[in-house]
């Protein structure tokens, strides 16, 4: 299966030579900067690239075909190319780097996102926008619906 | 006759059980009748849901996909969409698209039942508003929608059960900008539970309705309908699929011939069979029942059959904000709508209109997407991590449903070469967006980038058109008076076979600017109310 290793049907183990070009093709586009690291310096052609396809076992096939076929050419040359000519391809690269990129704690924790969080309902009696006014000039406005000939609402326009 | 139900066993067979299948089941069976349902999927796998985990951005559209192409499941049917400017998005299972839908619960407004006499255009629906105004209220506690009363864009009538969601601090920047431009906002409806309701747990904004809700607080019929159902006593088989109707000699409906996961098939035998397998798998399997005395499909004299196909262009508008809105968080779900511009306006170029709902972006992976950013403002290289912040937590985005109109040559047909799992002929559609159509997105669009400045963004971004958003299938089966002009009757009835009734948003004459689930789920019970009332004059197969 173009040099990607399936085994027991989910984990998938790359070579160091396709490492090498993911992490360079990675790099590309995520370089280091602003006080973050680079993709690869966050471990998105190492353990997170293992991560990454044990998750997403679909991307494998599609990913090792991109790194055989750029192995030899300039990254972001490459991420050009493979963004013009296989906008299916360039998805599955980017949702494999990018997505091996957020996995990181350190990465999360340094771009200050928590993850989908429980936040209760908190309720509140009466809510925000009754008590401080926000919605009372659209209740002053006044129905804004359109009385529809034949059926009762043409002559019972109340609105609120 | 008996007291309850018809003079057979079953009395009713349920082919689908998505919204209209699942009212229709649970009323039947509260009145007594026996009710058989046919469901070619199976339960949703909610320990597939990841929203708590690390890993969920990247996992969501592994499991969650709404795409049947896609996701090729053993219950999914291709559906060869080449033809066609919009693809059809599905979920094949118990809940059917409720499952994975955002949950914004939208009534219809009173003019939607009257397209041609206010606007010329398409058909009248043959009842109104305040026909169905009663069967929105009902529906509504049997979901637990939540939503505040009074929103001056409807007529005045009872609210939902259950308080708003949160506006948000996104919400109340835009509530504030539409205060400023005099325009239409209301807290959002959804059909999400803010409170413990039946079977339903509070919400807790993770922001991943639409991938699986895992606290079960989002109001799919898996959870809220199902359950009660099959207590009831509505034999719900999954792994079903119909392959046609059977036909009796006297032109009736019999009940369906299905096929089991293993293969075998099966005769479910049914006095009264309704459907409700959506806008594409209703035409599907009418098409899917030609024969003799229908060469042309079942229930199909008007030629009508599959055609109509309506499934909303949608449009996103995003905006960047310099304030930490936590816009990861919240329902997704619609913290806020706007109907400022919903109702026709001739001066603008088109008629009809859309509803917009107030949505958050997601998580930082989302940030990094073609849609809804653009090809043209790539993340990618030197400038990643600026934008990832610019993005991230500090955008809201406006979703614009926009009501496309009935043409015959938007449509379904059976796919002469594809073929499901089982060897049935698969779904193809052909949907080309009209004139009208791309005039009020791109209005609509505009007046969304204009309520996003007036909140305080400093940058907006129209979304590109992408096809992957046909979640609405409506219409390929019309209902009318008029049996050369329709398929069914205002009751959901064929005109054809006396006791062939289909319940789904097939039958709607025109799509409103609105999601639909809400007037799906009341034209079902009002169709299943009327079939109970007149359940002694039904004629029966068997």
């Amino acid at each position: 299966m173009d040099g990607v290793r399936i085994e027991h049907g989910t984990a998938s183990f790359f070579e160091d030579r396709q490492r090498t070009t993911l992490g360079r093709l990675a790099d590309a586009l995520i370089p280091a900067g602003d006080g973050m690291p680079s993709a690869s310096q966050a471990g998105v052609a190492g353990r997170w690239l293992d991560e990454v396809i044990r998750l997403r076992p679909d991307f494998g096939p599609a990913l090792a075909g991109i790194l055989e076929r750029y192995a030899a050419i300039d990254a972001e040359m490459a991420i050009t190319d493979l963004q013009t000519s296989d906008p299916g391809g360039f998805f599955v690269l980017t949702e494999v780097v990018a997505g091996g990129y957020f996995l990181n704690p350190q990465v999360r924790q340094a771009i200050g996102y928590p993850g989908q969080q429980s936040v209760p309902i908190v309720p509140e009696q009466p809510p925000d926008y009754e008590r401080d006014g926000l919605l009372a000039p659209v209740v002053v406005r006044g129905p804004i619906y359109r009385p529809a000939p034949g059926s009762p609402s043409a002559s019972r326009k109340t609105g609120v | 006759m008996p007291e309850n139900g018809f003079d057979r066993t079953p009395d009713v067979l349920v082919v689908g059980a998505g919204a209209s299948g699942a009212v229709a089941s649970k009323r039947l069976a509260e009145e007594g009748f026996d009710v058989v349902c046919l469901e070619q999927g199976g339960w949703p796998d909610y320990s597939r849901a990841r929203a708590p985990y690390a890993d969920f951005e990247l996992t969501s559209g592994r499991d969650w996909s709404w795409d049947p192409n896609i996701r090729q499941a053993p219950a999914d049917y291709p559906v060869d969409d080449t033809e066609s400017d919009i693809t059809a998005l599905m979920w094949n299972g118990v809940g059917g698209g409720t499952v994975v839908y955002a949950a914004h619960w939208q009534r219809n407004l009173p003019s939607d039942f009257r397209v041609r006499t206010l606007d010329g255009v398409a058909d009248d629906w043959p009842f109104t508003y305040e026909d169905l105004e009663p069967y929105y209220v009902r529906v509504e506690k049997d979901w637990g929608v939540s939503g505040l009363a009074g929103d001056t864009a409807f007529p005045k009538g009872e609210g939902p059960p259950l308080p708003p969601a949160p506006l948000s601090a996104m919400g109340r920047r835009v509530a504030k900008a539409h205060n400023d431009l005099g325009w239409h906002w209301w807290p959002g409806p959804n059909a999400i539970a803010t409170r413990a309701y039946g079977r339903l747990n509070p919400c807790t904004q993770r922001a991943t309705c639409l991938w699986g809700c895992v606290e079960g607080a989002k109001a799919s019929v898996d959870r809220t309908y199902w359950p009660v159902a099959v207590d009831r006593g509505v034999q719900l088989l999954t792994g079903a699929r119909v392959k046609r109707l059977l036909l009796d000699s006297r032109g009736l409906v019999g009940g369906a011939l299905y096929v089991d996961r293993e293969g075998s098939e099966h005769e479910q035998r049914a006095a009264v069979t309704i459907l409700c397998c959506n806008g594409v798998g209703t035409p599907r399997l009418l098409l899917l029942s030609a024969g003799g005395r229908h060469p042309d499909g079942l229930a199909n004299s008007s030629g009508l059959v599959g055609k109509r196909l309506m499934m909303h262009p949608f449009g996103t508008v995003v905006g960047l904000f310099d304030e930490d809105l936590q816009s990861w968080q919240g329902v997704w779900g619609q913290h806020l709508h706007s109907l400022e511009f919903y109702e026709t306006d001739t001066a603008r170029g088109f008629v009809r209109g859309a509803k917009w709902g107030l949505q958050p972006t997601g998580g930082p992976l989302s940030m990094t997407r073609s849609y809804p950013w653009g090809t043209e403002n790539p993340i990618w290289g030197p400038g990643f991590h600026r934008d990832l912040r610019k993005r991230l937590g500090r955008s809201a985005m406006w979703g614009i449903i926009a009501e496309d109109l009935p043409e015959e040559e938007n449509r379904v047909v059976l796919d002469p070469v594809k073929t499901d799992g089982d060897g049935l002929p698969a779904a193809r559609i052909r949907y080309r967006m009209s004139e009208n159509s791309r005039r009020l997105m791109a209005f609509h669009q505009e007046r969304a980038r204009e309520s996003l400045e007036a909140a305080g963004a400093y940058e907006t971004v129209i979304a590109p058109f992408i096809r992957a958003t046909g979640w609405h299938l409506l219409g390929t089966a019309v209902m009318g008076e008029e049996p050369a002009r329709s398929v069914v009757g205002p009751w959901g009835r064929t005109h054809d076979v006396a006791n062939l009734y289909i319940f789904d948003g097939s039958i709607w004459p025109t799509s409103a600017g609105m999601n639909p689930t809400a007037t799906i789920a009341a034209v079902a019970l009002r169709c299943t109310e009327h079939l109970i009332e007149e359940r002694r004059e039904q004629r029966t197969g068997l």
